[in-house]
């Protein structure tokens, strides 16, 4: 059949249905203990600079991808939460492929001060705008309200 | 050392869901297909047995359990590679190599209809910390029986918020092509004549799916789903099994095959922290570098007569040919639209019709792609036949969101 749109839904055939239950609970680390703790109370992000190659991580690491060092105390950095947009999309479907309530500015950060960059979500008036290049900072939760998790950044604008 | 051949192939038909067959039998078509290509029976000659999947995909834990009986291994030397196809070819390669095995037979698949929540089991490889939790919500909307939730505290102690639902996670694909684009002033017109070519090339392949006679104007015209990914440029997903058989040189002879050989194979992956990976698909570069010094080619573009590279997405079938060495970057539209990558040009590319035009197989790929370069080579393509074919190079690339390749090449003659 030559169409652009088939059938998928196989749930119209006879079928057995069945689910998976799989919670985890994921431990954040030693780097990402310490990355969220900062981040509940203070308005920065806590990086990591590898003492070999000067690479600078955000999120912080204890060790270096590229040169397998560790990341010793001494050499984390406390780093401003903005950053540019190097590159972004505006996202309409849902994880179900069905339309989202509204578009979603989705993009990839390069955080200040790190060799690092971070996705987050752009809270912008006009989805189609170009933002390439744009500066934008991390909009957190009130810190009474933080609990260290990622979903204390709550956008970038 | 011990030259490496492929003897037999087989293959199911790839079909967008395939509710009359259970993912068992699916298996065991294309295998017993491959096995009667190749004139051998799998109780007494194949030596050792690979699969590849990954076990959310198939919906059972620890898949490579449920894998013997329906591939002729039950009681016999029988793993399950967690990577694309052409991992699992690139694992019985080295078996051969080392003269422990004379025949092993490689089979992958997708069953992707039987599952229905595709996007969150994406999502459920990104990193849980740092980067799931961007797409939306973290609870599941069906809690019930979890010990992690109660009646009276139906959200997790941590983590909640007033999202309702989760961005798809192929919005990675679209920062990447925004990427692509402004880096090598590739056009979104010319991404979406990938896919008019891919989808018409499908016409010729009997197996795939997701051919289709549109214009340029049709895809340009779909609906932004990540800006600039529009919804024809994505490959829709597919059900489909691809076995292989491989051999060494000289039981190929015994068994008085005409035998296509494996000459080269690589693989790598990048980092897994979008934070600091690479945008330009140097998985893909890496992984040929490997494979080309293995099988002796020093200028690609030159020797190699046919390639699939992995098309999940329209840029990436660009993206990947200059990864490969095949275009300079920037080059792979303008060789697009001179027609070199027709079956008629210098350097066809996706004869098969790609995942645009056959569909997205998941971890088959990486076969269904080696499986076109063999019926190439062996001069079995029909009307889509590329004249003297000798080398050809399969590649894939395991989806959003990793950063993990594979490259293959093929050969007539043996290297």
């Amino acid at each position: 059949m030559t169409f652009l749109e088939k059938q998928s839904d196989p749930t119209s055939f006879m079928h057995w249905r069945g689910d998976m239950q799989a919670d985890y609970l994921y431990t954040n680390g030693v780097a990402g203990n310490r990355f969220f703790a900062h981040l509940k109370k203070k308005d920065t992000f806590l990086a990591s600079r590898c003492p070999q190659c000067k690479k600078v991580f955000m999120p912080p690491r204890m060790f270096c991808e590229d040169c397998f060092c560790d990341i010793p105390d001494k050499a984390w950095i406390e780093v401003p939460a903005r950053g540019t947009v190097r590159v972004w999309t505006v996202a309409t479907i849902n994880a179900h492929g069905k339309k989202l309530k509204e578009p979603k500015v989705i993009a990839l950060i390069d955080i200040d001060k790190t060799d690092s960059a971070m996705l987050g979500i752009i809270k912008t008036k006009n989805p189609d705008k170009d933002l390439f290049g744009q500066k934008v900072k991390a909009v957190l939760r009130p810190k009474k309200k933080r609990e260290g998790t990622l979903k204390d950044i709550l956008y970038f604008e | 050392m011990n030259k490496v051949c492929v003897i037999g192939v087989g293959h199911t038909d790839f079909n967008s869901m395939t509710p009359d067959m259970e993912w068992k039998e699916f298996m065991y078509e294309a295998c017993q297909k491959a096995y009667v290509d190749a004139g051998i029976d799998p109780r007494k000659d194949v030596d050792s047995f690979i699969t590849c999947a990954e076990d959310y995909y198939e919906g059972f834990g620890i898949f490579d359990e449920f894998v013997p009986d329906q591939i002729g291994a039950t009681l016999r030397p029988c793993g399950t590679v967690c990577g694309d196809g052409i991992h699992g070819l690139g694992n019985a390669f080295m078996q051969i190599k080392t003269g422990l095995m004379d025949i092993v037979a490689i089979e992958a698949h997708s069953k992707v209809s039987d599952l229905l929540t595709f996007g969150d089991v994406v999502l459920f490889a990104f990193d849980p910390v740092f980067e799931r939790p961007i797409s939306g919500p973290v609870e599941r909307p069906n809690f019930a029986g979890s010990p992690s939730y109660t009646k009276k505290a139906p959200k997790p102690l941590i983590g909640s918020s007033k999202e309702t639902e989760r961005i798809h996670p192929y919005f990675l694909a679209g920062l990447e092509m925004q990427h692509y684009l402004r880096k090598t002033g590739t056009t979104e017109e010319q991404c979406a004549k990938v896919v008019v070519k891919n989808k018409k090339n499908a016409f010729r392949n009997p197996y795939a799916d997701y051919e289709a006679r549109i214009r340029v104007e049709d895809v340009m015209e779909s609906e932004y789903m990540f800006k600039p990914v529009k919804s024809l440029d994505i490959a829709p997903t597919v059900d489909g099994a691809v076995c292989i058989v491989l051999a060494s040189h000289k039981k190929a002879k015994e068994l008085g095959v005409d035998p296509i050989y494996l000459s080269g194979f690589g693989y790598c992956s990048e980092t897994p922290w979008l934070s600091t990976r690479g945008m330009d698909a140097g998985y893909a570069k890496v992984a040929a570098k490997m494979a080309y010094k293995m099988a002796g080619i020093k200028k690609p573009r030159k020797e190699i007569d046919i390639v699939e590279v992995d098309d999940k997405f329209s840029y990436k079938e660009l993206q990947h040919l200059e990864s490969l060495g095949l275009a300079r970057s920037g080059e792979a539209a303008e060789l697009l639209e001179e027609g070199e990558l027709d079956v008629k040009g210098s350097l066809p590319t996706n004869t098969s019709g790609g995942l645009l035009g056959v569909g997205n197989c998941l971890e088959a790929t990486g076969l269904q792609k080696s499986l076109e370069i063999v019926t190439q080579l062996r001069g079995h393509a029909g009307k889509r036949q590329v004249p003297d074919c000798e080398v050809g190079l399969a590649q894939s690339w395991r989806g959003i969101p990793t950063g993990t390749g594979a490259v293959a090449i093929f050969t007539r003659e043996g290297r």
